[in-house]
């Protein structure tokens, strides 16, 4: 073949562009460590990298809300525990008030104070706060839910947290469900369902939904007896007297206010009324179940928590490892495959200086 | 019978004839740098002889043409693929900045900024009461806004390049064909006296191939000489001596230039802009036509879609102080410019406890409306309920990347072809230093001999002449 001037000359700068260019891909992926530098070094990867990431910041998301939510059950946890403990020391009073035997009036009179502290204890407990937020008011967060005749200030609203794609757990037990028992037994007070809406269309239905439940629970309230939330003035801390023995027909729960039942226990006791202690021994045993039942919801929820909370740490790392064999370079290929092209480049180079030095001209005297 | 004379003639006509071909070495080497310049020869022609009696002696040689040396079908390729050359040149460039403006590998970008938006409304739901949370909500939404204004900034500030572009390709277009035209003009005046033009051909073939590279041309050459080129279906650049232009200029209600053309002054220009599929001019215009405006509409429906539900929940719920709810986003009624003109609310903006959390009136730990939006993340909201925003948003990605990728690809393909073909070109017309080098020894010597020969015819005269002396 006839070989001009110009095409040695192209053939040199073409060849040394395309090592040098390989080079400089190859230098690039060395700084950063990445094969993928933009999305056309590989368009399918980078769209899955995308979803990865996305998975990845929500997975840490979801963490952070499970951490939140456990910190607030296991807080409400701890603070039914102490109410439980209360209510155990007030049956062994009540207990050992119960007959003329080990106690009397005077005795009776000592532990009515007791028993006022307990009570006490109670509203405290109920109106514990973790960080700005009451952790018994339902949605009613920024305001003490008991005020100190146990009038309930708080609602009913579960704090429902998103723990997974469209799994949500409840981070609260609303105060007036554990603490007097309301909606547990036949009252006629509906609870809000369990199920969270998921999308627009659901809320706007829930919302409507919610609105009628509340008006027809505050239509059931006025109703029925004005006790299930008045202060310990009258009557037994049952929910509703006439059907106290009568319990849900799905569970075997019995609504009861568990304040009422502490009130009625002092006034029993400043008054020497043996029936009614005796009475209120039975109440709190109901009281006690009730307060253990929430006990346990909460446990189960924090179960829920963490085996989630294994799962997302699990998904966290089997996601960084998938975005590290689609994205990160290998850096021994990439060091290997710099040396090659780095001798290439060099073998470019020194044949092209030989290419193009000489012509004919050089050896004509 | 041969005659002293007549050798000293043939002779000078030799020495005339190196001369030329020397001459010819020199306008080789000279023109070696120069693009599109060939390699030109002198054709030699031996002269009748003559007839003396029984012997036909010969008279020499004459330098009959000097011809240039091409292929003219290689030359015709070249053309061609240079037109894909600049097409798909173009298209690369431009692709890669597209590309970059939704490159995430290394900074942040619109998946990240919608992510931490959704994070921030699951942060917003973990505790609606608290006011960092609430202002965390609003500073994301801020940024996930400006990152949509940038987007949309980046897309039409491309476009706003390819135009400066597309103007600066019709007016060096205009140049050529203008040049095409006073060529076609030279041409035909040498060569009616049956003379090749040379040094004109091999420019307008190098002003042919770098009007390909700009735009889809058909050429046409007529017997005499004369090419007409045409660009697209029916815009005749070139027709004969005479050119006509093309111009680029905006459309009334738009911002772009489209390119027009008119056949004479006074006809009424025609938009031409669409004919315009080959070259530097096509690839550029495909990008600003369909690929960016594409993407534009995807990153319009995406801002407003996201806009649009966002709104239909929040509008639902009450904010912290147990107020009706409002719109979260504002700016954008339609997908029309959805991207460049959403916002964040000036209510929102300016007291965050307007942003609502809760489907209960003063139920400040109500998250219910939180919850729902952080779930519009996984709704499948977009392109009529078949994908969710990631997803619409990273294939979106992905087709840009596919899109770089293969205009890539196929710039490596088609520069390795021009390139061959380039050396083949070269292997034929190209200028070597060797064979001019060899060639001026070559005729050199051809001059140093007929000059020896008219110094010997000299001798011979000389001798006659002193015949008498001796």
């Amino acid at each position: 073949m006839r070989v001009s001037d110009k095409m040695a000359f192209n053939q040199v700068s073409s060849s040394v562009s395309k090592n040098r260019t390989e080079l400089h891909d190859l230098q690039n992926q060395a700084a950063t460590q990445k094969k993928i530098n933009k999305p056309s070094d590989d368009p399918l990867s980078t769209a899955r990298l995308l979803g990865i990431r996305t998975e990845d910041r929500t997975n840490q998301q979801w963490q952070k809300n499970i951490n939140t939510a456990k910190s607030f059950l296991e807080f409400t946890d701890q603070s039914l525990g102490q109410l439980s403990d209360g209510l155990v020391r007030a049956k062994e009073l009540a207990i050992s008030q119960a007959n003329d035997a080990s106690s009397n009036s005077q005795s009776r009179e000592v532990t009515a104070s007791e028993i006022e502290q307990l009570y006490n204890q109670a509203i405290q407990v109920g109106n514990r706060k973790l960080g700005d937020r009451y952790l018994f008011g339902g949605f009613q967060t920024q305001n003490a839910p008991f005020d100190i005749q146990g009038n309930y200030k708080g609602d009913d609203g579960d704090l429902k947290i998103q723990i997974q794609k469209d799994a949500f757990v409840a981070m609260n037990i609303p105060g007036d469900r554990v603490f007097l028992g309301r909606g547990l037994g036949d009252d006629g007070i509906i609870r809000p369902q369990a199920v969270t809406p998921e999308n627009t269309q659901d809320m706007i239905q829930y919302k409507n939904d919610e609105f009628q439940r509340l008006e027809r629970n505050k239509e059931q309230e006025e109703n029925s007896n004005i006790e299930v939330r008045g202060p310990a003035s009258s009557g037994s801390g049952r929910v509703r007297k006439s059907r106290f023995y009568q319990s849900d027909s799905t569970s075997d729960v019995v609504g009861i206010n568990v304040l009422q039942v502490l009130k009625d226990l002092e006034v029993a006791l400043r008054t020497d009324d043996k029936d009614s202690i005796q009475e209120s021994m039975d109440e709190l045993d109901q009281a006690i179940s009730q307060v253990i039942l929430a006990r346990s919801q909460v446990g189960a929820r924090v179960m829920i928590l963490n085996s989630t909370l294994e799962g997302l740490q699990k998904a966290v790392i089997d996601n960084k490892q998938a975005a590290s064999q689609l994205e990160d370079a290998d850096a021994f290929q990439v060091v290997s495959d710099i040396n090659k092209t780095d001798s290439t480049l060099q073998a470019t180079l020194a044949t092209s200086g030989k290419l193009i030095q000489k012509s004919l001209m050089d050896f004509l005297r | 019978m041969s005659k002293v004379s007549a050798m000293m003639g043939t002779s000078a006509g030799a020495l005339k004839n190196a001369q030329t071909s020397l001459q010819t070495v020199a306008h080789n080497i000279a023109n070696k740098n120069v693009e599109g310049a060939s390699r030109q020869r002198v054709e030699q022609m031996t002269n009748p002889s003559v007839g003396q009696g029984n012997l036909r002696i010969g008279t020499g040689a004459r330098a009959a043409q000097v011809t240039r040396i091409t292929n003219p079908h290689i030359d015709k390729q070249i053309q061609r693929e240079g037109m894909t050359q600049g097409f798909i040149d173009s298209r690369a460039d431009g692709l890669s900045r597209v590309e970059q403006v939704f490159n995430e590998q290394n900074t942040k970008g619109i998946n990240q900024y919608v992510t931490d938006f959704f994070n921030s409304f699951r942060e917003l739901s973990n505790n609606p009461e608290s006011l960092t949370s609430r202002t965390m909500v609003r500073e994301t939404a801020e940024a996930m806004v400006t990152d949509f204004h940038r987007v949309h900034d980046q897309l039409t500030g491309i476009q706003g390049d390819i135009n400066t572009q597309v103007k600066a390709h019709v007016e060096q277009i205009n140049q050529f064909t203008k040049e095409i035209a006073s060529l076609n003009e030279k041409i035909q005046a040498i060569e009616m006296q049956g003379v090749p033009a040379n040094d004109e051909r091999d420019r307008r073939d190098l002003l042919l191939k770098k009007l390909n590279e700009k735009i889809n041309i058909s050429v046409a050459e007529s017997k005499d000489g004369l090419v007409a080129i045409t660009a697209g279906q029916n815009a005749i650049l070139v027709s004969g001596l005479s050119s006509m232009e093309l111009k680029a200029l905006k459309l009334p209600d738009q911002d772009k230039y489209n390119i027009f053309y008119s056949n004479s002054e006074n006809t009424i220009q025609t938009d031409v802009t669409k004919q315009m599929k080959g070259g530097q001019i096509g690839g550029s215009l495909s990008i600003r036509d369909e690929v960016i405006e594409g993407l534009l509409d995807n990153m319009n429906e995406m801002a407003f879609t996201l806009a649009d539900k966002v709104n239909e929940a929040h509008i639902e719920g009450f904010d912290r102080n147990g107020r009706e709810g409002s719109d979260f986003f504002a700016g954008v009624q339609d997908t029309k410019d959805a991207a460049k003109n959403l916002k964040v609310s000036f209510d929102i903006l300016n007291d965050v406890s307007k942003i609502c959390a809760g489907v209960h009136p003063n139920a400040p730990g109500d998250n219910t409306v939180a919850n729902i939006i952080s779930g519009l993340q996984y709704k499948p909201i977009m392109s009529q309920g078949e994908a969710t925003i990631d997803d619409f948003y990273s294939s979106n990605v992905g087709q840009v990347g596919i899109l770089a990728q293969r205009a890539i690809k196929s710039q490596e393909a088609q520069k390795n072809i021009v390139a061959q073909l380039d050396k083949i070109r070269e292997s034929i017309s190209g200028i070597s230093l060797d064979e001019e080098t060899t060639k001026m020894i070559e005729f050199q010597k051809a001059y140093d001999a007929s000059a020896r020969m008219i110094k010997t015819a000299d001798e011979m005269l000389d001798t006659v002449l002193n015949l008498k002396r001796m």
